[in-house]
């Protein structure tokens, strides 16, 4: 689309504290992956909690939904061309939620990946839909990131809806309506 | 504490926040109108960041005072006209194009970050304290606009031309980055060294600049005391303190 003027879109994963798995967040446009990882901090992070976020190039990611995988062609089930690498497996589960990050497997291929993870986790997590990507195309961002990346929001009451009166403050101006 | 020495901390507190608001507002004129919805909420973001840091900055100085920090803050933001106003003139200059906005705040972030380096070794603990806990957000302010700046400076011609065109415009206002007000001998007793944050900012920023294939202008420094101010803060004024004063007396 010659006259789409837009960035590239980043898919962003956001890990709430140590050890929680990444969570599909949303996404952020981006000139590139460095920018996508301080835009993802500014859409996503301004509120607490965050430790960590990972920003994907979107169309870096594979992905199928339940109703797609009963269509999909399994074959070639072993593509040995490719250099094996690490993928990141998410899930979507069936009952409401986020891509969910369930871990990683060794591939040479998205769909390999994909057939990999299903033969692992299928059964254990039954998914609405799956995303896989190589790890490397991940930009993470770091521990000593943390203290000027996340930790200021959590002091910053005033960004939180909670910290404001509104709706007290409209129910007492409506009072004399109703009065009179 | 020693009058003289109460005097240059007012003095040097009220500079320090007045920066931070006069650059915060300016930040919040992009809300609505940065290229992208991505910058747009970045810029808020920057502007909630360096507002807090001048409302951290008054709260040190309503303490110095003993005064209720809320109304004394509101009354360093709302009532006081530009001849009041302490500054320096780079933060006031209207937003100009992406290129100026991000020169300027890459310019005035690295400052800063050398400037809270010197207060935060200062021996007036409440000085040193908000100097620490304002410079890890700046550390994140530096790192958005020296990205910016390295793909405005080696993007486009286009693009460089216009980052280039901020610098020549700017670099004469730098001089006034690291001037504070009050007596030498004072801040040097509130262990305050303001030459030394001017050398270690010079020693990374012109090496940065020349990264960004910029080239810094030749010419006078412009010198300028923080009384002095340019026709644009008046204007800035009125806008940020018209609602304030339609009702002195109302709650907010």
């Amino acid at each position: 689309m010659p006259d789409d003027t837009q960035w590239s879109r980043f898919q962003v994963f956001v890990q709430v504290k140590p050890g929680a798995p990444f969570l599909d967040y949303g996404s952020v446009h981006a000139p590139d992956l460095e920018l996508a990882l301080l835009n993802a901090r500014d859409v996503f992070a301004r509120r607490p909690d965050c430790v960590a976020m990972w920003v994907v190039p979107a169309e870096g990611i594979f992905s199928k939904t339940v109703q797609e995988l009963q269509d999909w062609d399994s074959a070639p089930a072993w593509d040995n061309a490719g250099n094996r690498e690490t993928y990141h497996v998410f899930a979507k589960p069936m009952h409401a939620g986020a891509q969910t990050l369930l871990g990683q497997v060794e591939a040479s291929s998205p769909e390999q990946a994909l057939r990999l993870a299903l033969e692992r986790y299928e059964n254990k997590k039954p998914a609405f839909a799956w995303w896989v990507f190589p790890a490397r195309l991940a930009l993470s961002s770091q521990v000593e990131d943390i203290p000027s990346l996340y930790a200021p929001a959590r002091e910053k009451n005033f960004r939180l809806s909670t910290d404001y009166k509104t709706i007290t403050a409209m129910r007492e101006l409506r009072q004399p309506d109703k009065d009179g | 504490m020693d009058n003289h020495l109460k005097n240059t901390l007012r003095e040097l507190l009220v500079a320090l926040a007045d920066d931070e608001l006069i650059l915060g507002h300016r930040d919040s004129e992009w809300c609505g109108h940065a290229p992208i919805l991505e910058e747009d909420i970045a810029f808020a973001n920057l502007a909630l960041d360096e507002i807090g840091h001048a409302n951290l900055w008054y709260s040190v100085l309503a303490d110095l005072e003993e005064a209720d920090r809320q109304s004394f803050v509101d009354r360093m933001v709302y009532w006081r006209d530009a001849p009041d106003f302490r500054n320096i003139q780079m933060v006031e200059l209207p937003n100009g194009d992406w290129a100026f906005s991000m020169l300027r705040h890459y310019v005035f972030d690295s400052a800063e970050i050398e400037r809270l380096n010197v207060l935060a070794e200062s021996v007036f603990p409440p000085l040193a304290e908000t100097a620490a806990k304002i410079r890890t957000e700046e550390y994140y302010h530096l790192r958005h606009t020296r990205l910016w700046l390295r793909r405005l400076g080696l993007g486009t011609a286009e693009s460089r031309q216009r980052l280039q065109a901020a610098l020549d415009q700017l670099w004469p206002y730098t001089g006034q980055l690291f001037e504070m007000p009050g007596e030498p001998d004072h801040l040097f007793a509130l262990g305050i060294k303001m030459d030394q944050a001017s050398l270690s900012w010079e020693a990374q920023v012109i090496p940065f600049l020349g990264e960004c294939q910029l080239i810094l202008p030749a010419g006078a420094e412009r010198l300028l005391n923080r009384q002095e101010h340019s026709r644009h803060l008046p204007i800035l004024l009125a806008e940020m303190q018209s609602v304030a004063r339609l009702d002195p007396e109302a709650e907010w």
